[in-house]
């Protein structure tokens, strides 16, 4: 268990680090590297999730929060890109931990779209919301998630980080073609939006985020789930 | 309709749709990409007359645009200069590239808007469930979820508009803490409620033992043709581009646009892959139409 | 033949002092109807609970639970979620699948049945419930009565031997409650499905049951044949008994259980035997209201978008100051539409509104209170008093008057409890109080008596009479037409989108034929004079001695 904490985190780290550093490496084979940073950091936790006993109650309270993630936009959609489901997703994943995360932040994604119809960016943001929940819920119980200056940041930065990986569909269709400037462009060209993302998770996580986590720990010992916060 | 495309075994829609993503990806060539966006526009009409593709034109002209205009901008790469603007060369070659782009991107999002058409979320379901069993009854659960939290969330903002708390009016600071809240009540509510969903589930015998499937879609004989069809002109695809027949050389120097002897082939192979739908769902249109007329 | 028995069962929740059941020795006999009931709280969820292995209440249980002899713990746990069906009370939160093909399968997949068997079986179930259209509809496009004939039947294909029934109707419409209870009494005369059933509605099952078992205080105080039940209930329970039952018994002495009527045909033949004329000095329903309009409506149109039906059409309404107005009408008529307009919540596209003779485009909502059919969406915060202080804050009320409130109705020992934790009853009480901070002129309910005991009912209708004494308006929806009977000064009936009647509310029972209260169907066109509640025929009937003809 901890092993595999430790080879998702280190995952992770090299893969920020490497789009940090050299962004170029990833732009170039970023088809590559993402296919395997993919199935590198998911897949076992999604495997071991798939082959987990999970309790018809476990199964029906994650459902419950992927749903929730993905109809909280609806009362949002008078006020453009304010939406709650990244918070929605934190929340629950420092709840209920990383693997729930995963599972709830892909699921949202994927049920979101499911409604609204399929897109080229499906699976981007399966992962972006995937791993959004992820390492929320690995870092849950460190100081990182428990001090909410710390969850704030998190928040903002996702925001953003959202915003890039969702962009990277339409490289991808470009079959690594298109250079970094593009990437950079179509980057700034969505500014505001993740601009208003990501404000709007400092927003919903300052103000909600402990309330959330209360309310979802209440039901975590109501239900008698999560035990062992996997 | 029973018998046209959509009523292929999801494996092999599925098989097809990859096939085509993958195809529109190395085929980077103007005519093949042309032609695929244009075969995939038929495709669009023949399954709904176009509806879903409409509702995306803006997003697929936006985009065009903004790879055709910005290609030629920032690639520099090319030997034929056509224009200087700002002191920026435009090369030739990077608006074909341009084009290229466009096409791509193009070709792909009318490809999903079929998509949605086409793989239904039972089938969707279908498949996910074989790979990731209990992933997929957590997405089912959720999406059974989805209409009755609707019908809750407006019943939330009823309730609690009586009381003053609304998102009709005041600050956006505001409006959005008061949305916010109506999330939680939805989440403190459905939680509750939720328990007792687990125990239907429960009471019906979920997880006594390991699941069977229902096998809502059976293999069947004309499953297995339409297989083979796609394998095979799968495989002619990616021979040509192999062969650099259906891809368009750049670089170091640009290629005759032109296609030639057997390029032909190739199109011709990747014009029959793309337009599966066309024939399979056109033939059951057909068929109507003269056993109206006969009538 | 023995199918499930407990033997001396005692159980208690964690964390709770009281015991949830106390020596509960009980039995279920191949065959059987039978019908627990009691009144809230009194350990009825519990115990069938414990009959469901998979359930696996948490507490602490003593004493044994059989099933066909061996011990549930000792039996096979595939076969017990295979023969002991469940279906709950809530249609909406035990349906798990998108669409009613999946919801069906679903139990057979849990259990590992092949497709082929599985396409077999919904084949026939289809076939018998008669659900060829509803095989490929979304589930939450379903009505609460199909809703709930889809558990039924997603359970039935598991083959039960015994079902199990947790106030199966509560949430249900009158019609579809009668339906799904025939539907019951078919399986078990047709299958010899043993069904035990937890409910509050007696009406129908007097006649169907063949054991009746009343549970109070986590105890069974009997455990009888409905005739013999009927002495048992006298006295002290009897709001649980069919009104056909009632109003025998409000006359005649309970000595002779034998010839107690449980249905309207029984009683129009008892009554057929009777010398009733009207009291003479009957003096008129209180006239004291004056009949001012407060509100007005005026051809009333209203459509949800632009493409689909009009809800709402000419539709025209009064409601007068200081009544209890309720809007009767079946489903889909339009009657929760017509509230929303009411409270401002939706804009007709065509018609007038005025409110105390003037004009207005919509309602102000700070002068109207509205109970929703689900109080807890009302809470906002974690305790009452966290909830009533933001709203005294809102309403410019001190804490103090805030509290004068919450004494009036007897709330202040629940200040400190988290709404969820508070039973129905309780709930609707404190919903109700944080409305009247509010202070408003005019208070709209809808559904409230939905899922409540008999008594819990009298309680919340003293509690709405007190609330109309000081001056508040009254606007109900409802289905309940027994409640209505007894509690409302007016009626309106809603049918396609109009209010095609508004009466007086006996008038208004006393001219339907279908419509209306069961002792207003036994009791219309005879020689008898027509009431429509028991209540009424206690203070109106005049009965002279028994014809003897009749013995």
């Amino acid at each position: 268990m901890a092993n595999e904490k430790g080879i998702t985190f280190v995952g992770v780290a090299i893969f920020f680090l490497l789009l940090m550093f050299f962004p170029d490496l990833i732009i170039e084979h970023y088809l590559f590297i993402s296919i395997l940073f993919i199935i590198a950091i998911l897949m076992p936790s999604i495997i071991r999730t798939s082959r987990k006993n999970m309790t018809s109650r476990e199964m029906v309270m994650l459902a419950v929060l992927a749903a929730i993630a993905s109809v909280s936009r609806i009362p949002f959609a008078s006020i453009p890109s304010v939406q709650p489901t990244t918070f929605v997703i934190i929340a629950s994943a420092i709840a209920l931990g990383p693997q729930s995360g995963l599972i709830i932040g892909a699921s949202a994604a994927l049920i979101s779209n499911m409604l609204l119809g399929q897109g080229p960016w499906t699976p981007w943001q399966m992962v972006s919301w995937g791993m959004i929940g992820f390492v929320a819920g690995l870092f849950a119980k460190s100081f990182f998630m428990k001090r909410l200056t710390w969850r704030l940041i998190y928040g903002f930065i996702v925001g953003f980080l959202f915003g890039w990986v969702m962009n990277l569909w339409i490289l991808f269709s470009g079959f690594g073609e298109l250079n970094l400037e593009t990437f950079i462009l179509l980057n700034t060209s969505s500014f505001y939006f993740d601009l208003a993302h990501a404000l709007s998770n400092v927003f919903f996580l300052f103000l909600f985020s402990g309330v959330w986590i209360k309310i979802l720990n209440r039901f975590k010992e109501k239900y008698g789930v999560f035990g062992d916060g996997g | 309709m029973p018998r046209g495309f959509r009523s292929f075994h999801p494996f092999v829609l599925m098989l097809y749709y990859i096939a085509v993503i993958a195809g529109l990806m190395i085929n980077q060539h103007p005519f093949f990409l042309l032609a695929a966006f244009i075969c995939l526009v038929f495709v669009n009409l023949i399954l709904d007359k176009g509806v879903e593709l409409n509702k995306w034109k803006y997003m697929i002209l936006f985009l065009s645009l903004f790879v055709l205009v910005l290609t030629p901008i920032f690639n520099q790469q090319g030997n034929i200069v056509l224009w200087t603007v700002f002191s920026r060369e435009i090369y030739l070659e990077a608006i074909i590239q341009g084009f290229m782009i466009a096409c791509t991107l193009s070709g792909i999002l009318a490809l999903f808007t079929t998509f949605s058409i086409v793989i239904t979320s039972d089938k969707f379901l279908y498949m996910f469930s074989k790979v990731f069993p209990k992933w997929a009854l957590i997405l089912m659960l959720a999406l059974r979820f989805v209409p009755l939290f609707r019908k809750r969330l407006s019943d939330i903002q009823d309730v609690q508009e009586m009381k003053g708390v609304s998102m009709k009016d005041g600050k956006l600071r505001e409006k959005a803490q008061n949305g916010m809240l109506f999330i939680q009540i939805l989440l403190t509510y459905s939680l509750e409620e939720a328990i007792q969903t687990a125990d239907s589930m429960s009471a019906r015998g979920y997880g006594l033992q390991k699941r069977s499937n229902y096998e809502s879609y059976a293999w069947k004989l004309r499953d297995s043709y339409v297989l083979i069809y796609i394998i095979a002109f799968s495989l002619l695809i990616i021979i040509g581009w192999q062969l650099h027949e259906s891809v368009l050389m750049l670089a170091p120097t640009l290629e005759s646009i032109a296609l030639e002897g057997n390029s032909w082939f190739y199109l011709i192979g990747w014009i029959s892959l793309i337009s599966l739908p066309i024939w399979t769902e056109g033939k059951e249109v057909m068929k109507w139409s003269f056993y109206q007329r006969d009538l | 033949m023995e199918l499930l028995s407990a033997r001396s069962l005692n159980f208690t929740y964690p964390k709770s002092s009281d015991q949830a059941l106390t020596n509960i020795d009980f039995n279920v006999n191949e065959g059987d109807f039978m019908v627990l009931c009691g009144p809230s709280g009194s350990g009825k969820s519990t115990l069938v609970r414990l009959f469901k292995q998979e359930l696996e209440l948490h507490g602490e249980r003593i004493g044994e639970i059989k099933y066909k002899g061996a011990r549930l713990e000792d039996n096979d746990p595939f076969l017990l979620a295979k023969e002991i069906g469940m279906v709950f009370q809530d249609p909406e939160n035990q349906i798990v699948m998108n669409t009613v093909m999946e919801e069906l399968l679903f139990g057979m997949e849990n259990l590992g049945f092949s497709s082929n068997e599985m396409r077999k079986k919904v084949a026939e179930i289809v076939h018998y419930f008669g659900f060829h259209h509803l095989l490929h509809q979304r589930t939450s496009e379903l009505s609460g009565g199909e809703k709930q004939q889809v558990n039924l039947a997603s359970i039935l294909l598991l083959d039960p031997k015994i079902l199990i029934l947790d106030e199966p109707t509560a949430q249900l419409d009158p019609i579809a409650a009668k339906d799904f209870i025939h539907l019951l009494k078919q399986l078990n005369d047709e299958f010899g499905i043993t069904i035990v059933i937890v409910e509050h509605r007696l009406n129908e099952l007097f006649s169907i049951a063949n054991r009746i078992v009343m549970l109070d205080k986590g105890q069974i105080k009997f455990d009888a044949k409905p005739r013999d039940a009927i002495k048992l209930f006298y006295s002290k329970m009897d709001a649980y008994l069919p009104e056909a039952s009632q109003l025998y018994l409000a006359f005649m002495e309970a000595k002779e259980a034998s010839n107690v009527p449980f249905t309207v045909k029984e009683s129009k033949h008892w009554l057929s035997g009777m010398d009733i004329t009207l009291r003479s000095t009957v003096d008129e329903e209180e006239a004291s209201y004056i009949n001012k309009t407060l509100l007005e409506l005026k051809e009333i149109d209203f459509r949800y978008a632009k493409h689909t039906k009009p809800v709402l059409s000419n539709l025209s309404l009064a409601v007068h100051e200081g009544e209890w107005l309720a809007i009767l009408g079946g489903n889909g008529t339009g009657k929760s539409t017509l509230l929303k307009i009411i409270a401002g919540l939706k804009t007709s596209q065509h018609g007038k509104i005025k409110y105390k003779g003037k004009k207005i485009k919509k309602m102000d909502q700070k002068r109207i209170g509205y109970l929703p059919q689900n109080p807890k969406l009302y809470f906002l915060h974690e305790t009452l008093q966290e909830e009533y202080h933001a709203l005294g804050e809102k309403h410019g009320k001190s804490d103090d008057e805030v509290f004068e409130l919450v004494k009036e109705f007897q709330m202040e020992s629940l200040l400190h409890r988290h709404p969820y934790d508070l039973s129905g009853g309780e709930l609707q009480r404190a919903a109700l109080v944080g409305i009247l901070i509010g202070n408003p002129e005019l208070l709209l309910l809808d559904e409230p008596t939905k899922g409540l005991d008999p008594a819990f009912k009298d309680e919340f209708a003293k509690v709405i009479q007190s609330v109309r004494k000081s001056g508040v308006t009254i606007v109900m929806v409802t289905h309940d037409i027994e409640f209505a009977a007894k509690h409302v000064t007016r009626c309106s009936m809603m049918f396609q989108g109009d209010v095609i009647v508004t009466e007086k509310t006996t008038t208004f029972l006393k001219e339907n034929n279908y419509y209306t209260t069961m002792i207003s169907r036994i009791t219309k066109d005879s020689h008898v004079p027509t009431v429509v509640t028991v209540e009424e025929a206690k203070t109106h009937w005049l009965m002279k001695k028994e014809l003897l003809s009749s013995v």
